[in-house]
């Protein structure tokens, strides 16, 4: 048996702030959690089927930490799975969970404690290939997104300019959002006067890091319907991954192949075969500013070679042909480590939810999510009203 | 980029992971890699086809085995893409910006070596040749810093 449709049915979350130091991590998370199973009037006891939360040991300084997942979500001796990836990969396990009939109602939960972690440099230095690339212990361990801005700009012809006006959209974007803790009124002139922290990029264009915990729900199409008059279907999903720098070999600099690689699956699912023309807004990866232009060639959102072109011509804009992170994005919100897919599906969501009475949307968005350097891997979600 | 990080106004319970030590293996070709690097002026390469893949894979994109091969470090190399690091992830200026590469043999390689470069923030650019600087034979360890850096070839 397999379910029809799977649909969003409720969202808690708790955080967007820079610092939370009045709650621990499990409380966050079971703040987050109480608010979605009560928005719909869910008893997370009896009525959820399964739990699915991505977390990661090292973020959370706690080893085997998935033993910490259960009991502020309600799922103590109940079907529980941790996953160490982004928020959008335990989005498509969810799926596949109710796509199988066995699952009904699934819970997903990630957070970010970031504000706990005293050194995070070092967890970021210690993600990096020991043989490799570790021992030449650069001062910033995230220089790898220079190197990944650069040859994106040699392939494209893009200028620095062009990563200064993604910032510049989407710190103003951030300003009408309530979660958006760094937006700013910003001009290009402030970013391109910046000076480079890790050139090309300066600190406009590399997002800082932000507490939250998000918790959705998620139910097959029958259920769905019981629950809400709006569920938002979750029409196609996609996850890949390519290599870490354990294997820095088979990398195509400046591109993200996992990324082209999960949309096409993503689309094949959603019967999407121009998804250029198909979607109202996208919520996409921007934890540094030439990611959000290479993701949106890799979705295929904008051809080969063109995205810094589009985005000059305002194509990107919030008022644009296709808005690309209307909530302001990661620039604005954070970066929330691995529950930084749920905060793109979030804002996904809620503004699906607000286009409900606009007649000419599609109601049709696409969410993508890439779990961060020194990674290569990520996740595509296609939703719709 | 440190402004995330507020003081917490609640009390504080510092801990300490202890993983900071860890006995890594190279693997086969990894081991090979360093090998090559200590004994001589060389790396090796995994040859899938006509393309080389640094480091070295333990299979081929095919998922065949492919052929370990040296390349050379007495050549020139290039910079196929570069960044300078003018501060660090708690937003601290450094004393000297760092510029880092990420190194090829031949521009159509796939892969390469991510390394330092010596030169001046203004000399940089994609493209320029450079040479990479060992340590002395007898200093080198089969690490990935027997190279020193590379530097601009005049």
């Amino acid at each position: 048996m397999t379910s029809s449709r799977v649909g969003i049915i409720s969202i808690g979350w708790y955080g967007f702030s820079p610092s939370t130091p009045e709650v621990s991590f499990r409380e966050m998370m079971f703040e987050s959690s109480n608010r979605a199973y009560s928005a719909v009037g869910i008893d997370p006891r009896k009525e959820v089927d399964a739990f699915v939360v991505c977390q990661e040991d090292y973020w959370e300084g706690i080893a085997i930490t998935n033993e910490f997942a259960p009991e502020p979500l309600g799922g103590v001796l109940r079907p529980t799975v941790t996953i160490a990836g982004d928020g959008l990969q335990c989005i498509v396990t969810a799926y596949q969970l109710i796509k199988t009939g066995y699952f009904d109602i699934v819970a997903v939960e990630a957070h970010s404690k970031a504000s706990n972690i005293a050194t995070l440099s070092k967890i970021y230095e210690i993600a990096l290939d020991p043989h490799y690339v570790r021992p030449l212990y650069a001062k910033n361990p995230l220089f790898l997104a220079g190197l990944e801005a650069r040859a994106y700009m040699e392939r494209t012809g893009a200028e620095k300019y062009h990563l200064a006006l993604v910032a510049v959209k989407n710190k103003n974007n951030g300003l009408n959002n309530p979660r958006a803790s760094y937006a700013t009124p910003l001009d290009l002139e402030d970013v391109v006067e910046s000076k480079p922290v890790i050139d090309p990029l300066t600190s406009y264009e590399i997002a800082p890091f932000v507490d939250v915990s998000i918790t959705f729900l998620l139910a097959g199409e029958e259920s769905a319907r019981k629950f809400t008059d709006t569920p938002i279907w979750i029409e196609g999903v996609g996850w890949s991954t390519e290599t870490g720098t354990g294997a820095i070999a088979w990398h195509e600099w400046g591109r993200m192949r996992f990324l082209r690689d999960a949309a096409n699956q993503a689309y094949r699912i959603a019967g999407i075969s121009n998804p250029a023309r198909s979607f109202d807004f996208a919520e996409v990866e921007d934890r540094f500013s030439y990611a959000e232009l290479v993701a949106l060639e890799e979705l295929k959102l904008a051809q080969e070679g063109t995205a810094h072109i589009l985005l000059e011509s305002g194509d990107f804009d919030i008022d644009g042909y296709l808005p690309v992170n209307p909530s302001g994005g990661s620039l604005s919100i954070g970066v929330a480590l691995e529950a930084t897919g749920l905060v793109r599906i979030l804002e996904a969501t809620l503004r699906l939810w607000s286009m409900e009475l606009v007649e000419e949307a599609e109601g049709r968005a696409v969410v993508a999510s890439w779990r961060g350097i020194p990674s290569f891997s990520g996740g595509v979600v296609v939703l719709s009203l | 980029m440190s402004m995330w990080r507020k003081k917490c106004t609640t009390p504080e319970y510092p801990g300490k992971m202890e993983t900071e030590k860890y006995v890594y293996t190279p693997g086969l070709h990894g081991l090979e890699f360093f090998k090559t690097l200590k004994e001589k002026d060389a790396i090796v390469a995994t040859k899938c086809g006509e393309t080389l893949y640094i480091p070295p894979t333990t299979l081929c994109p095919d998922f065949s085995k492919g052929e370990v091969v040296e390349v050379p470090l007495t050549n020139p190399w290039y910079i196929a893409s570069y960044t300078i690091v003018y501060e660090d992830m708690d937003g601290n200026k450094l004393d000297k910006p760092q510029i880092l590469a990420l190194l090829v043999p031949e521009e159509d390689i796939v892969g390469g070596i991510i390394h330092y470069v010596k030169a001046e923030p203004e000399e940089i650019d994609v493209g320029l040749m450079v040479k990479a600087k060992l340590k002395p034979r007898e200093k080198r360890e089969g690490k990935i810093t027997d190279i020193e850096y590379f530097e601009l070839v005049a």
